[in-house]
């Protein structure tokens, strides 16, 4: 499963199906017929309500969930059967409770030596040395946490954010193909969040990585990205995308989605969202 | 007095004791600490290294390959719980009693019989010098020298990528996946690893007692279990050397308590009960003094 480095999209999903409960009274479409591509450095934000299928899309790019139909290839591989552990090797995925982002028994040098071996061969070597250590070090000092000075630390005694950021750290440790990032700051409270996209905005720019990130946040959808996805019943229902999404307002975004079941509880998000303190918009 | 005189005069008898069955702590605490999948093969991978061990021996085979063949059964019986618990979604647990279980006829099989006597047949022990089973202080050293190399390969291979990964998929399961870690292969590997000592320890225990007997596992696990929690209370569990020593320095301190209360009176037949007890009252006391909420779980 070598990435081939030709003219393919980062991920090209083609006709995905997933209903779950199949045959039975509850059957639930997860995936309709989806497809997608996203190009090399697209920053793709998926929005929509719940049951909306954007969770259910990450589980099946990321291989925790198998389709009922269709292909999922990154970089021209086609990795539709490839279990979890293999297709790792090119995907990067960050969750959104903190807790299973890092190991937290491991000390925080440990569990990037441990996202350090993504996708190689994991020999008898010993994991951790004084180089290994001062590389991760000058990885994590540029987030300005202190978490250089705590190496040693288990993550277990992270806050939220702290492991959010370690857990974005790992992901991209390997150059990932595409960096899946699942409602990555619902769990943290708004000031943390901010520092967390920070963190994310930084990283992806940074490695010029392909990004999909799923949120509930139409701030961060409006913000971050030059992609914006709107999914309903799982199908992609806008795609926004170049000048058009630069320009993008949360209101042009409530009216664009308007008309769909969901746009009520869309538009009730979209208040909470851009509640006075950033009522005149949150571009970046 | 007495008791403690004759107390005193079993301590070389007791140290033995403590350090061969440290082995059988180890095996339980891998599975339990490490990989966080509770597993208690142990019960039946022990007499099963006995038997292997025991059949071999008495067949002709060299004293050396009938211990490693002991220790590759182990590591297929340990396997095998891990494949059960992964591969059929069965709780680790049960899965390690259905092992228990089917072990049991696989190792009357290998025997052939209920008990297999080796007395003046080859062993390891004579093998390395013919003084050593004379001598309760040499068997000291050799356990001990045994327990100082695999302790300390253990604590140098869970630092090494692989033994990372190792901790990773105890640590979370479902980030492990996401690192590339294959989990089902790196439990099997793990379980099959600590089955390697349970099986290990089966194995010498027969060589130095003479015999392989279906009957050598009963009582193991708890033995063990208690051997890890208190070697826990002493060493803590801070540092990866503290966890695997932990094992070592609580089986020889276990079987030390276990040898004290014999000595003060109390029956062979009711150290079982008196070990679940004493099992309970160290995980319970810390929740009963409200240091600690049973959420934190001890095991």
């Amino acid at each position: 499963m070598s990435p081939n480095d030709g003219d393919a999209p980062a991920v090209e999903l083609d006709g995905l199906k997933l209903a779950f409960h199949a045959g039975t009274p509850d059957q639930r479409i997860a995936l309709d017929n989806l497809s997608l591509a996203l190009n090399r450095g697209d920053f793709a934000v998926v929005i929509g309500s719940n049951g909306a299928g954007k969770s259910t899309l990450l589980n099946v790019i990321s291989g925790a969930l198998r389709p009922d139909a269709g292909s999922i290839a990154v970089d021209g591989v086609d990795v539709t059967r490839a279990p979890v552990h293999r297709r790792a090797a090119m995907i990067g995925r960050v969750f959104q409770d903190p807790m299973l982002g890092t190991a937290p028994a491991l000390s925080i040098e440990e569990n990037l030596a441990l996202a350090s071996m993504r996708g190689r061969r994991r020999g008898l070597g010993l994991a951790l040395d004084h180089a290994a250590r001062s590389r991760f070090a000058a990885l994590l000092e540029p987030f300005g946490l202190g978490l250089e000075k705590r190496m040693a630390a288990p993550a277990s005694l992270l806050s939220g954010g702290q492991r959010q950021v370690l857990a974005l750290v790992m992901a991209s440790l390997v150059r990932p193909r595409v960096l899946l990032l699942d409602e990555h700051t619902a769990a943290l409270d708004p000031g943390t969040a901010a520092l967390v996209m920070q963190a994310t905005q930084r990283i992806v720019a940074e490695g010029g990585l392909t990004t999909l990130m799923i949120t509930h946040n139409m701030a961060q959808a409006v913000e971050y990205g030059n992609r914006l996805l709107a999914m309903d019943a799982g199908r992609i229902k806008l795609d926004i995308a170049g000048a058009e999404k630069t320009s993008l307002s949360i209101d042009d975004l409530v009216r664009r989605f308007a008309g769909d079941a969901d746009h009520v509880l869309l538009r009730s998000r979209a208040n909470m969202a851009a509640g006075p303190a950033d009522a005149t918009g949150a571009k970046g | 007095m007495d008791a403690l005189v004759l107390y005193w005069n079993l301590v070389p008898v007791t140290l033995v004791q403590g350090l061969a069955y440290a082995l059988v702590a180890l095996a339980v605490m891998i599975p339990f600490r490490i990989l966080s999948v509770p597993d208690l093969s142990s019960e039946g991978v022990f007499p099963l290294g006995a038997c292997v061990a025991a059949a071999l021996i008495a067949a002709g085979v060299s004293p050396i390959a009938a211990t490693l063949a002991a220790i590759v059964a182990g590591f297929f019986a340990g396997v095998t719980t891990a494949l059960i618990h992964l591969k059929f979604r069965v709780h680790s647990l049960l899965a390690g009693i259905l092992t228990i279980t089917m072990l049991w006829s696989v190792n009357l099989r290998v025997l052939g019989k209920p008990n297999q006597p080796i007395f003046g047949q080859p062993n390891l022990f004579d093998w390395i010098s013919p003084a050593i089973l004379m001598n309760l202080n040499l068997q000291i050293l050799v356990f001990a020298v045994l327990l100082a190399v695999l302790v300390g390969a253990l604590w140098w291979g869970l630092q090494t990528h692989a033994g990372l990964a190792l901790r990773g998929v105890g640590a979370n399961p479902s980030l492990a996946p996401a690192l590339g870690v294959n989990v089902v292969l790196y439990t099997s590997a793990g379980l099959g690893l600590a089955s390697c000592f349970s099986a290990l320890a089966g194995a010498l225990l027969a060589q130095q007692q003479g015999y392989g007997d279906v009957g050598m596992g009963v009582g193991m696990l708890v033995n063990g279990l208690a051997s890890v929690i208190i070697g826990e209370s002493i060493t803590g569990r801070r540092t990866l050397l503290r966890q695997v020593l932990a094992p070592v320095v609580g089986s020889i301190a276990y079987y030390q308590l276990a040898s004290l209360a014999l000595s003060i009176g109390l029956e062979p037949s009711d150290l079982k009960i008196a070990t679940g007890g004493f099992v309970l009252l160290t995980i319970g006391w810390p929740v009963l003094l409200g240091r600690k909420t049973p959420a934190s779980r001890a095991f």
